[in-house]
């Protein structure tokens, strides 16, 4: 495994949490929550209306309290991930509400789609997770919605998933679905189960919802990710460092009130900072300015010693070609070399977190394969340093016959799935671009997937449940 | 005389909100002409950032503030146009902007409303989170004929309907021409709930209202 890659001294790390803290302390961070201001009240911090204004040391010691690492349970242990550490986990997008289709055209996100996000997740060899609100599946009612998603990760993969945290209500209905999956509450608190995003209102803000959300979370003992993204020059300063300060003073504010909930609950430091695009008001995301946004937040959540959760596949092109790769490419890159350990949006994402594309998927896909060769590193023990087989050939001669080609090839060389290294001749019988390639691929995917047998009885227990609650929703 | 609107030109082109106001009350303390100062230097300052933007040589953070600039500044001019009872200033339209009830998404919104102000329709802002009384309540103080609502997520897509439907049941939806936009909405969505119009960034809202008001 390489070593994490830095991109800040430890003076400017030092001077970032400087300006964090001065923040924290003489600006403050609203919170609209009750609940959150009666807690931060009793833990001695000045509140003025819905104003916090923290104590440097209490930040400093809650922080601290987080664990640095945790364990995600699966379904199948096979799939338990460990979040932290030098670990990287990847998974599909999250949230968008159109899909782009091969030729680019728009439309509403469905079920349908949600079904196959996940199905490919399962099947991807190069994806840890199946995600959570893969896309935002419009064809089925928004009270329940939250049941559906999770239905689906629950009947389709039996990796890891994210739960809801829009408000208290439908993140229990997630952690009560979990429950049932895993064999009671007890289970999951003592080995969570479940991760679930909340963001920060920015500049400087925590809404009623997602601290709904965290509560929940919090209580029962499953992980959240504390996530702000400052867009900078519009909800943000349009310096680098003045946004990723901003963006220091929200997801630590969020962690302190986790830890206040439930001392050493897991929590998952979260940036999707990005910049403005000056000509259009738009978000950007594929660039450097977002590239050294998730590799400083790596280094910060290393500095509090924090998981971390940044980058992805990030691209602000509408479908799949060169722009879509190489700002994917850099993105991701950036996230796994400097130690992002949850990567949410590695697969699927485009146009700025507005759309999913199955190409995109299978591109993103083959990205994280390169990707995460690239961070295992060089090989160097006894064997991998070839000595004997290097003077048994000598100088002339070829490897292409030798049993250590023939044992080390399969697991020194990445075998790529989408990229083309046909010859000329082979290429050109049918010409197709990556794009095209992808658009094969998925449905096959799609077509032979099986999905993991569900033990009947929890699955009877999940379908009850369920209807019960839609009965109550709806 | 003339010196003087060239330095309101200027100070909305730069965007300098300070002294914007600080000219406006010039104008008035020296009784020189109130609407010939907004005519020859608020609004010829917006015009020239607005032509600047249409050619792609000013950004964002310059119109944003060159329409704040304008908008107290000349907002200083019609006040005591108003107290002396003398003619308002023509606008190009008066509309009724925000975010709809449950989202709190305000940057489009924003960026809608200085693209709109710059363009020189006069600019209700209510602000995120607006339940469909609100963007009516102003409406009727104002008189305004636009009602402008923003919305970022699928979930509170319903509520600009829900605005529309508002409108029926009061018998007053002739009254307005109601406007629909954001990030999730589309022509099929403002088909669905009969908007009078929809448009995917705030450079088309111009052309939309001044379609809308021809
Ligand atoms: C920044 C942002 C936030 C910020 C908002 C800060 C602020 N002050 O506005 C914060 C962090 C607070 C936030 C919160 C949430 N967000 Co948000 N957010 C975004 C993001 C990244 C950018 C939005 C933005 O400002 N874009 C830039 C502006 C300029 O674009 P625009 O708003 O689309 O406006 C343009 C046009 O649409 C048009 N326009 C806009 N309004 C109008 C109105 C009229 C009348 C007209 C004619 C035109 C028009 O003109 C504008 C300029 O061209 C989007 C994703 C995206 N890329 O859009 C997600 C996104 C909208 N958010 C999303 C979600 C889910 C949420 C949250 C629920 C939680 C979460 N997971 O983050 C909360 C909800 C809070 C709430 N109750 O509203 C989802 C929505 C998915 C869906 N199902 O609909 C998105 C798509 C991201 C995603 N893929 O998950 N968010």
């Amino acid at each position: 495994m390489l070593p994490k890659y830095d991109i800040l001294t430890d003076e400017q790390i030092q001077t970032i949490h400087d300006n964090t803290m001065r923040i924290l302390q003489e600006v403050g961070v609203e919170f609209s929550y009750e609940p959150a201001i009666e807690i931060f009240r009793k833990h001695g911090q000045k509140v003025d209306g819905h104003r916090v204004y923290f104590d440097r040391e209490f930040v400093e010691e809650m922080v601290e309290g987080a664990p640095s690492e945790f364990t995600l349970h699966a379904r199948n242990p096979e799939h338990n991930l460990i979040c932290g550490g030098n670990n990287t986990i990847f998974m599909p997008g999250y949230g968008a509400p159109f899909i782009h289709d091969v030729d680019g055209n728009r439309r509403n996100a469905t079920i349908q789609d949600y079904d196959n996000f996940v199905k490919l997740a399962g099947a991807s060899k190069n994806l840890h997770m199946t995600g959570g609100n893969v896309v935002e599946p419009q064809d089925v009612p928004d009270e329940t919605r939250h049941m559906s998603m999770m239905y689906s990760h629950i009947t389709n993969s039996d990796k890891c998933f994210m739960g809801s945290a829009s408000g208290y209500e439908k993140a229990k209905d997630s952690i009560e679905i979990t429950a049932l999956l895993h064999g009671g509450l007890d289970v999951i608190k003592e080995n969570p189960a479940l991760v679930c995003l909340v963001n920060s209102v920015t500049p400087l803000k925590f809404d009623d919802r997602m601290l709904g959300g965290l509560m929940a979370y919090a209580e029962a003992g499953q992980a959240t990710i504390i996530a702000s993204l400052v867009m900078s020059g519009s909800t943000g300063p349009a310096t680098i460092a003045g946004a990723l300060s901003v963006q220091n003073a929200e997801v630590l504010a969020g962690i302190t009130l986790g830890q206040c909930i439930n001392p050493g609950t897991p929590v998952i430091y979260g940036s999707t900072s990005a910049i403005t695009d000056m000509a259009s008001g738009a978000l950007a995301i594929g660039n450097p300015e977002c590239a050294l946004f998730i590799s400083a937040s790596a280094q910060l959540a290393r500095f509090y010693g924090v998981p971390s959760r940044g980058g992805g596949g990030l691209t602000d092109s509408k479908i799949v070609d060169a722009q879509s790769g190489y700002e994917s490419m850099m993105t991701l890159f950036a996230a796994s070399a400097t130690g992002i350990n949850f990567v949410l949006h590695s697969a699927g994402i485009l146009q700025y977190y507005m759309a999913m594309s199955f190409e995109k998927f299978m591109q993103d896909d083959e990205i994280a394969g390169m990707v995460s060769r690239y961070i295992k590193g060089i090989d160097m023990t006894e064997d991998k340093l070839a000595f004997d087989v290097i003077s048994k050939v000598g100088p002339g001669g070829h490897y292409l016959t030798q049993k250590h080609t023939r044992k080390n090839f399969k697991v020194e060389f990445y075998k790529p799935s989408l990229s083309d290294r046909q010859s000329y001749d082979g290429w050109a019988n049918n010409k197709l671009t990556a794009n095209q390639r992808g658009n094969q691929k998925w449905q096959d995917v799609v077509e032979n997937y099986v999905s993991p047998v569900l033990d009947p009885d929890v699955k009877q227990k999940i379908d009850e449940y369920i209807a019960k609650r839609s009965k109550e929703l709806l | 005389m003339s010196i003087i609107f060239d330095e309101i030109k200027e100070a909305v082109i730069d965007g300098d909100e300070d002294l914007a106001v600080e000219l406006a009350e010039k104008v008035i303390a020296e009784g020189l002409d109130l609407v010939e100062a907004i005519e020859k230097g608020y609004i010829k300052g917006i015009e020239e950032v607005g032509a600047s933007w249409k050619t792609g040589e000013a950004f964002l953070p310059d119109v944003m503030m060159a329409a704040d600039a304008m908008k107290t500044g000349m907002g200083i001019l019609e006040a005591e146009l108003a107290a002396q009872g003398g003619k308002e200033h023509e606008d190009k339209g008066k509309i009724v902007l925000g975010t709809v009830e449950g989202d709190i998404h305000d940057i489009g919104k924003n960026i809608v409303g200085a693209l709109l102000t710059a363009a020189g329709f006069k600019v209700y802002d209510i602000g995120i989170d607006q339940k469909p009384e609100a963007f009516v309540a102003k409406a009727d103080e104002v008189g305004a004929t636009i009602i402008a609502a923003s919305s970022l997520l699928t979930t509170t897509m319903r509520a600009q309907g829900e605005l529309i439907e508002y409108l029926k049941e009061k018998g007053i939806r002739d009254k307005y021409k109601v406007i629909i936009g954001g990030g999730p909405t589309s022509q099929k969505w403002a088909n669905e709930i009969k908007a009078d119009g929809w448009v995917e960034t705030a450079d088309e809202a111009i052309v939309l209202c001044k379609e809308l008001l021809a």
